[in-house]
């Protein structure tokens, strides 16, 4: 394992089973990543991509091989090692609108910091951030608004603020822009971009070339019926 | 939206300043537990109902079993006899006597006392006769029990008598027990009253006994005589109501009582634990009852509970994927739902507690077996019984959410986020 890598998958499969057929999502997919990198991988829908970012972020175990964080496989850890890993390490933007309909932005913003105070992490100065990271992607005025009062595209950049919380070492972003403007997507992107310079390491998966293509050095892997290609060069 | 770098934090704008400052109040993982509760109002309230019924029920029951018990407890035990000696077939009307403080009047031949004390291990002996005074005769007292005892060979009302005036009744004097109408103010003590067409003087009042005797009124076995003689009432000198007994060290008072009836025909004889033998025995079935209507109101709020929380979990499935993957652990979501379901039981079961407790109290009233239980229930007593029917209440509401709670907080994130 190289130094700088601060992200290792080995030979990870992850097999799901409806009622007699079995479907393999991923097939032994190696990937390392260094610390403060840049990884886009496309695909088509179906192709495993979310199934191999839900593996990374410790939310799917996979049936085979093993996903090194820091050096430490992350499915060897318990339930509550796992949890403070996913608490702690990662951010996490869901695919799908993924904020909690009875907190208000701010309190979905402060809920990783909370999970984290509620095992006596310090979580600093949690209610200045939050409201700082709303007002970052362009919701500054919505910190009180309930997620039914958000368009959908607001209530994505609610869940990416959230990502940016418990300030995670790794961004596992799954379709972030999806439904965003195409203003706005340029400025989320920009806030990858501010990120990963200062260090922060991001996967994202996308089944968009040209989000790929509008990061600074994007490593971009595809991935195809389960298997993980590396493409040469920038996409 | 501005442009920004990571470590330097925008200035806030006023706006969001202010509105900061508005919601100072700390965010924790209660708030989402309070906030969860009023997702489903009614849903909430019919879960807080069962409870609350459940505890109301628990309460109540348990109010009444108790209260009769103890009356009937501590009637036997203030007694202060080892066995109580009837004429035959009067059983039931001395219990009455001395649990429902009813003024009735039965009697045997006074000269059965010797024969009693002729039987092996019988100690102590002593007779009441009981007279009912006629409600409507001119110048009397209201229907009341008087009873007459014997000074000399007294062991039941001695004790009373001391703690009240430290001396025997004089001639013509009379001392009320603690609930008689005659007790209804200090001023009426010391006073002069017809008994039976006889005058009376009123010297005190015992201290409550809790046995139905609290309600009599007390006379020497002499006086009863004088009162006979005018010929008013159906009994003669040589009758008397009871005889009291102790029996010797060693002698066990049911078999004392067992060789009494067995040798003289005329007497039914009760050992003090088998007073209200009838009474407890109902009382028996009565607790089965309430026993079987708690279990299965128990039961069935169990049942809801666990019903209810099956529907929120699978309701709120994802959410708690969606905690789990953004760094929540096991014990926290469980402990997010256990608030939720806390606040619900401890809610609802303090409604059931209130209302129980008001019910117990104002139900007392519509029950005649409670309203002749010569003890109410004290203030420690209701609140240990509060405090059950609370934590019974709260314990089952958390009980019926365990199981399914527990289920989706061990499934693997994505899967419940995804719906599988």
């Amino acid at each position: 394992m190289s130094m700088n890598a601060q992200l290792v998958i080995e030979g990870v499969g992850k097999v799901y089973r409806v009622d007699e057929q079995t479907l393999a999502a991923v097939r032994e997919v190696s990937l390392t990543v260094k610390r403060g990198e840049m990884v886009a991988v496309i695909g088509h829908s179906g192709s495993g991509k979310t199934t191999l970012l839900s593996m990374i972020g410790g939310i799917a175990r996979p049936d085979s091989g093993r996903v090194l964080f820091n050096g430490r496989d992350i499915h060897t850890m318990n339930s509550d090692q796992l949890a403070d890993y996913r608490c702690d390490k990662v951010g996490f933007m869901f695919q799908f609108a993924s904020l909690l309909p009875m907190l208000t932005a701010r309190e979905n913003l402060l809920l990783p910091a909370a999970f984290g105070r509620s095992r006596g992490k310090p979580d600093g100065r949690a209610e200045q951030k939050a409201a700082e990271l709303l007002a970052l992607v362009g919701l500054g005025d919505r910190l009180a608004a309930y997620p039914a009062q958000l368009s959908g595209g607001q209530q994505r950049r609610v869940a990416i603020a959230r990502a940016f919380m418990n300030d995670p070492e790794l961004i596992l972003a799954d379709e972030p822009t999806g439904d965003l403007d195409e203003e706005t997507e340029q400025d989320i992107l920009r806030i990858f971009r501010e990120y990963n310079r200062q260090g922060t390491t991001f996967v994202v998966v996308t089944h968009n070339r040209q989000l790929a293509a509008s990061q600074d050095n994007p490593r971009v892997v595809r991935m195809k019926q389960g298997l993980l290609q590396e493409e040469i060069g920038p996409a | 939206m501005a442009a920004w770098s990571p470590g330097q934090y925008f200035l806030l704008s006023e706006n969001i300043r202010d509105k900061l400052v508005g919601m100072s109040k700390e965010f924790t993982v209660s708030t989402l537990a309070l906030r969860n509760v009023s997702r489903k109002p009614l849903r909430t309230a019919i879960l807080m109902v069962a409870i609350g019924l459940l505890v109301f029920m628990l309460i109540f029951a348990l109010s009444f079993v108790r209260r009769v018990n103890s009356g009937i407890d501590l009637t036997s035990r203030r007694l202060g006899a080892d066995l109580l000696i009837l004429p035959q077939g009067t059983r039931g009307l001395a219990e009455e006597v001395l649990l429902e403080s009813n003024a009735k009047s039965f009697y045997m031949d006074k000269a059965l006392i010797e024969r009693v004390r002729a039987i092996e291990g019988v100690a102590e002996l002593s007779p009441q006769t009981y007279l009912v005074s006629i409600q409507g005769v001119c110048c009397d007292v209201p229907e009341a029990l008087i009873v007459a005892f014997d000074q000399e060979s007294d062991f039941i009302v001695k004790p009373w008598l001391a703690k009240a005036i430290n001396r025997p009744l004089e001639p013509d004097e009379a001392i009320v027990g603690y609930e008689s109408f005659l007790n209804i103010d200090i001023g009426l003590m010391e006073i002069d009253t017809n008994l039976l067409g006889n005058r009376f003087h009123i010297v005190g009042t015992l201290e409550k006994t809790g046995t139905g005797l609290d309600h009599a009124i007390f006379i020497r076995a002499e006086d009863k005589d004088k009162i006979l003689a005018r010929g008013d009432l159906p009994i003669t000198a040589d009758q008397i109501s009871a005889i009291f007994a102790k029996v010797d060290k060693g002698y066990d008072p049911s078999e004392v009582a067992k060789v009494i009836e067995s040798t003289i025909m005329e007497v039914d004889a009760v050992a003090r634990k088998d007073i209200a033998k009838g009474l407890i025995r109902a009382l028996g079935d009565i607790s089965r009852i309430f026993s079987l209507a708690v279990a299965l109101a128990s039961l069935l709020a169990l049942f809801l509970a666990w019903a209810v929380f099956s529907a929120v979990v699978n309701e709120r499935a994802r959410e708690v994927g969606i905690m789990r993957a953004i760094g929540a652990r096991e014990s926290l979501v469980m402990r997010i739902f256990l608030q939720e379901v806390l606040l619900i039981g401890l809610l609802g079961s303090l409604a059931g507690m209130i209302g129980g407790t008001i019910f117990s109290f104002l139900l007392a009233d519509m029950f005649n077996i409670m309203q002749e239980a010569a003890v109410d229930l004290g203030g420690l007593e209701r609140l240990v019984i509060a405090v059950l029917g609370l934590l019974t209440g709260t314990g089952i509401c958390v009980a019926g959410a365990l199981a399914p709670v527990n289920r989706v907080k061990k499934l693997e994130p994505l899967a419940v986020i995804k719906g599988e």
